[in-house]
């Protein structure tokens, strides 16, 4: 039995970001293909009834309806994680930081998502100004990880990955789309990888997997 | 040109891979297994995709498109398509002269590379990219205090007890990459507000670009 159902457009981010803490928790479930351009099926009637604002993904389990992507990450990792090291929760402080994180990666969604459906989909937004924005964005984010490169650490939180570095990865990954290229930030570049590096990381168009972890690939 | 700054061996470990410009020379920069570095131009020799996208296999960098090896030498030693073939030794990446001193991965595409002695007592802290020449960075980093403190100007600032440097690599399209020097044995802390201070130094140089604009 699958445990959950994601409403899905593989192009986006965000739906990315699910199936990705999905995998890496090793958790089956089911999708519905949404036809978010050019359809715009996110916007039709049916799936405004089930999300009134009109946001991909939604995942629902049960009677459960989430719309938010953080939210679905949590609700992940509390559900299927027992060790508890991907959603902390216990310490205050520690918690507090991963929620921390994901307010950050919600304005990585907001800004170099932007750039990006600007860049991909000639989205109707002013080019150059959400192109500064993510740009700034970026540069906040390499900051905040050499900090945690001065620290001797890896991950944004503690010594193991967690929600927050799932919910960080995907639109720092897809800059690249929107012209932002990740030559100037080697923290970045590094903690990219090492998201990559996870035992069961899966793909999206734009971030691929690491040839050089491919079993038995000569070439 | 002469030899500049293209990272932190810190950023580069082994089996890695990144890009870097000097000067508007597209670079890419590896780390062989061995702990061997490299700096070529960014084309591979078949079909002139960027190798920077490449992976290590070993001490050899394999293009992502095809798949050709090349060895430190720059020696192509393997073609996916014809594996039992002995590749001609005249397929060669074009390879630039490269060192690692202080702490920093120094490239030449001249000539023979060779670091500046740098005053002692400095060890890395980060690299950032300034949109603003040299220049403009150098003078602009004087300009801006660091806990209140203002530095006298010179090539290596000082802020009473912490001192900081910046070498400084034009990147060739108006933009600088500044690799940042600090006092070595900071704490956490230190290097952490030094880094801030890093993020001050940019806002403040792309701030006066603006305005001059
Ligand atoms: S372009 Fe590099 S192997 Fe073909």
């Amino acid at each position: 039995m699958s445990s959950f159902t994601l409403y899905n457009y593989v192009l986006s981010g965000n739906c990315y970001k699910v199936r990705l803490m999905a995998a890496l928790l090793g958790v089956e479930y089911d999708t519905v293909a949404v036809d978010f351009y050019p359809g715009f099926e996110h916007r039709s009637e049916p799936m405004l009834a089930l999300n009134p604002s009109g946001t991909l993904p939604i995942l629902t389990a049960d009677d459960m309806v989430l719309t938010e992507t953080q939210a679905m990450l949590g609700w992940l990792a509390a559900k299927f994680d027992p060790t508890g090291r991907w959603y902390p929760a216990d310490d205050p402080v520690v918690s507090g930081e991963v929620l921390q994180w994901l307010g950050v990666a919600s304005r990585l969604t907001g800004s170099v998502g932007a750039a990006r459906l600007h860049a991909m989909l000639d989205w109707p937004v002013d080019g150059e100004a959400v192109r500064k924005d993510a740009l700034k964005e970026l540069q906040g984010f390499e900051l905040l990880l050499t900090d945690r490169v001065f620290a001797g650490q890896t991950w944004l939180v503690g010594d193991h990955p967690t929600i927050a570095d799932i919910a960080c990865f995907p639109y720092v990954a897809l800059s690249p789309d929107a012209g932002l290229e990740h030559d100037g930030f080697p923290a970045i570049r590094n903690w990219l990888y090492a998201v990559r590096s996870l035992p069961g990381f899966v793909t999206m168009p734009g971030i691929h997997q690491l040839h050089e972890l491919r079993e038995g690939a000569h070439g | 040109m002469s030899t500049l700054p293209v990272g932190l061996s810190r950023d580069l470990s082994a089996k890695r891979v990144m890009r870097a410009t000097v000067g508007g020379q597209d670079l890419v920069v590896w780390r062989a297994t061995n702990g061997e570095i490299s700096a070529w131009d960014n084309r591979c020799p078949h079909r002139g995709m960027a190798l920077s996208h490449g992976f290590v296999r070993g001490n050899t960098l394999a293009c992502l498109y095809h798949g050709w090896h090349y060895n430190g030498a720059g020696t192509c030693t393997y073609i996916p398509a014809h594996p039992d073939l002995d590749p001609p030794a005249t397929i060669r990446t074009n390879r630039f002269s490269v060192v690692e001193q202080d702490g920093v991965i120094w490239v030449r595409t001249d000539g023979e590379a060779q670091a500046p002695d740098l005053p002692g007592g400095l060890e890395p802290l980060r690299v950032f990219i300034v949109a603003a020449s040299a220049d403009q960075v150098q003078c602009g980093a004087a300009q801006v205090p660091y806990e209140g403190q203002m530095a006298d100007a010179g090539a290596v600032l000082h802020f009473g007890a912490v001192s900081v440097m910046l070498l400084l690599s034009p990147l060739g399209d108006g933009r600088t990459q500044v690799t940042t020097l600090a006092s070595a044995g900071l704490t956490v802390a230190q290097r952490s507000a030094l880094s801030r201070w890093c993020e001050a130094t940019r806002r403040h140089v792309e701030a006066q670009q603006e305005e001059a604009a």
